[in-house]
This record gives structure tokens, C-alpha cells and sequence, in this order.
């Protein structure tokens, strides 16, 4: 600060909280200057009179009649403020595996789901009674025929082998959880 | 025979020693009263105030660092509890001059230097709340700067700027003639 300048209301507090680091200056600044000093004054009978406040005594005893003499005191068991590194270790890495099989599996389960349309409620108890009526037409007109089914190769197996997959990692996750809770 | 140090009261608490925390209590519940009255200004409230402080310290005993001091630690605690409260009050934050209606200091009963007291008292209890917090935690439990903000978890700026006005509303208040 140039000593040209006043005090300002906050370098005065800061200088009677000991919080500034410009005290040399502050107080060079107030030897010369009776309106800073009187701002100096009037700030230091505030703290005079803060300090001045007595104890008041208390008219009952907080330790009668509390929750801690009345009811018998049951230490409760500290908890840990966080999970054990090696708890925490385990949990990221099931979780890890866990997306990664999901990312695989999606584009497979995203082939085998149909596309969800909801239609409305009349269209769907006619399609309904349409499909029973054609339905009955059909028993009523029924040959045995062979059945021969295209079942996907790759895909399929592809799939069958991530959800084993999954499930292997799942329980050998689960399985270090446990062994080191125990 | 020694007198237990806080630290060995905690541990003895810990233990399941009820009366441990009740020597605590006894060994700080002045302090912690004056911090709420100085807050409040209603010697009801800051009694009750005080009681839900230490109630607070022995629900938490278990969690307590053993290594920080137990004296100061309360009465922070006291102070936020009594913020918490004035902040939950509407129209908390303006003088009330019935509040301060004392039993054990009546007017006419009263010394000069207790009307002085109430005089004080009266112009901390007419600070906004979150002056009054910054003038306790500074003024009578002696925190820094830096200590006020991370205790009430607000910028330095705001610690500085709030003294500031909380004193000069003070020498207004204290200092105004007539």
C-alpha cells in the first residue's frame, strides 16, 4: 500500500486480527494520519467492549437429567470411514468386467430383440381375435407337415459364449468379495 | 489421585462409562452456554441449545479425533448448531427486545456493568446470523481467517467482508449517542 493512501475498513480489521502482512506500512500510515486513527479507535472499542462480556453461570447443570446419565451407554461399533483398498479394488474391477461384457454382448442382444411398437388397445384386441379366428381356421384345416429350423450359427454361438462369459467373472468376483470380508 | 485428562474421559466414554461423558459435560457446559447465549440471546434456548450440542458430542464420541482438542471442538459445534437453528427461525435476525427480558437481569436490579453486558448481548443478538457466527467463531473462540472459513465452509473473502460489517454495525450499535 502507498502511504499516500487511507486505511481501508478491511486492512484495519485484518491489522487488529493479526491476518495482514502489510503491518509495518499500516502502522507508519496511521502515525500520520488522525482520520485512519480514529477509524482505529473506534474499531478497537468494539473489540474492548466484545471482550468485556463476563460468563454467565448456568441456572441447571447440563450433566442432570441427560440422555447419558439416564439411559445406560452402549458403545456403537466405529465404522470405516471408507471401503479397504483391496474391497474397493475388487468392487472396480467386477464392475470393469462387467461393462466390457455388456459392450459385447449389446450388438447380439440388439439382433435378437424385435423393435417394441405398442399399438392401441382396440388394434391390439383385434389383431387378437383376428389371429384366434385365423388361428381356428387353421386347426380346423390341419396337415402335419415337417418343421425344419434355421438356427444362427455364429451369432448364437457368440452370444452363449459372452453370457458364460459374464457369469464366470460375476462369481469370481463375487467369490474374492467374500474371501476377503471373511 | 490425578485428575483425568479429557482425552482419558473420551476413552473412558468410549468404554461404555457414562459417567466419563458427564464429567466432560460438567468440565465445558459453562463455555458451551455462554457460546449459545451469545448467539441466541435467550437463556432458555441457549440452555437447550447447549444440551443438543452435547448430545451431538456423544453421539459422534466414537468418531471423535482423539488427537484434537475437545474444549474448542465443542464449542464449534455449539456455534454451527445455534447458526443452524437462527437460520431455520424467520425473522430471527432482528432485535427483539423481549428476548433479552432476563429474569436474573433485571433493569432495576442490575449493575452498570451488567447493563453494559446486556447492551452487548442485545447488539450481538440484532446481527444477522451469519455476522453473529463469524463474531463468536473470531472474537471468543479466537479461529483465524483461514479457520472461520473452513469451519463455516465459505470463501475467506466472505469472512473478511462479513467481520467487517458485523463490527461496524456493532460500533453503530454500541457507540450511537443518546
Amino acid at each position: 500500500m502507498h502511504l499516500a493512501d487511507h486505511v481501508t475498513d478491511v486492512q484495519l480489521n485484518e491489522y487488529l486480527d493479526n491476518e495482514t502482512a502489510e503491518r509495518a506500512e499500516i502502522e507508519m500510515h496511521l502515525s500520520s494520519c488522525d482520520e485512519c486513527a480514529a477509524r482505529l479507535s473506534t474499531l478497537q472499542n468494539v473489540f474492548t467492549e466484545l471482550d468485556s462480556l463476563p460468563e454467565l453461570a448456568l441456572t441447571k447443570s447440563l450433566s442432570e437429567a441427560s440422555p447419558w446419565d439416564a439411559a445406560p451407554f452402549t458403545p456403537r461399533p466405529s465404522l470405516p470411514a471408507q471401503l479397504p483398498k483391496f474391497l474397493t479394488l475388487t468392487a472396480i474391477l467386477q464392475t470393469a468386467f462387467a461393462i466390457v461384457a455388456a459392450v459385447i454382448a449389446a450388438p447380439f442382444m440388439a439382433s435378437l430383440l424385435p423393435i417394441l411398437e405398442m399399438p392401441s388397445f382396440a388394434t391390439m384386441f383385434i389383431n387378437l381375435q383376428s389371429q384366434w379366428v385365423a388361428l381356428l381356421d387353421q386347426l380346423s384345416t390341419f396337415h402335419f407337415q415337417p418343421v425344419t429350423f434355421n438356427l444362427p450359427t455364429l451369432e448364437m454361438t457368440s452370444l452363449l459364449f459372452t453370457l458364460a462369459g459374464v457369469s464366470v467373472l460375476w462369481i469370481l468376483g463375487n467369490g474374492l468379495l467374500l474371501r476377503n470380508q471373511r | 489421585m490425578t485428575t483425568p485428562t479429557d482425552r482419558d474421559l473420551i476413552l473412558q466414554a468410549r468404554r461404555g462409562n457414562a459417567e466419563s461423558f458427564g464429567e466432560l459435560v460438567t468440565r465445558y457446559q459453562t463455555g458451551v452456554f455462554n457460546v449459545c447465549y451469545r448467539m441466541l440471546h435467550e437463556r432458555g434456548e441457549a440452555e437447550d441449545l447447549a444440551q443438543e450440542s452435547f448430545i451431538r458430542a456423544y453421539d459422534r464420541i466414537h468418531t471423535f479425533d482423539i488427537e484434537r482438542e475437545f474444549g474448542p471442538w465443542i464449542r464449534r459445534v455449539a456455534a454451527n448448531l445455534c447458526l443452524n437453528h437462527l437460520e431455520g427461525q424467520r425473522g430471527a435476525t432482528e432485535l427483539d427486545d423481549e428476548r433479552d427480558a432476563d429474569p436474573t437481569q433485571r433493569p432495576e436490579s442490575v449493575v452498570e456493568l451488567k447493563e453494559r453486558s446486556e447492551q452487548i448481548h442485545a447488539a450481538l443478538a440484532s446481527l444477522p446470523a451469519h455476522y453473529r457466527v463469524v463474531i463468536e467463531l473470531r472474537h471468543y473462540q479466537e479461529l483465524s481467517y483461514e479457520e472461520i472459513a473452513e469451519e463455516l465452509k465459505i470463501p475467506l473473502s466472505d469472512v473478511k467482508s462479513h467481520l467487517f460489517r458485523a463490527r461496524k454495525f456493532l460500533a453503530e450499535k454500541l457507540h450511537a449517542p443518546g
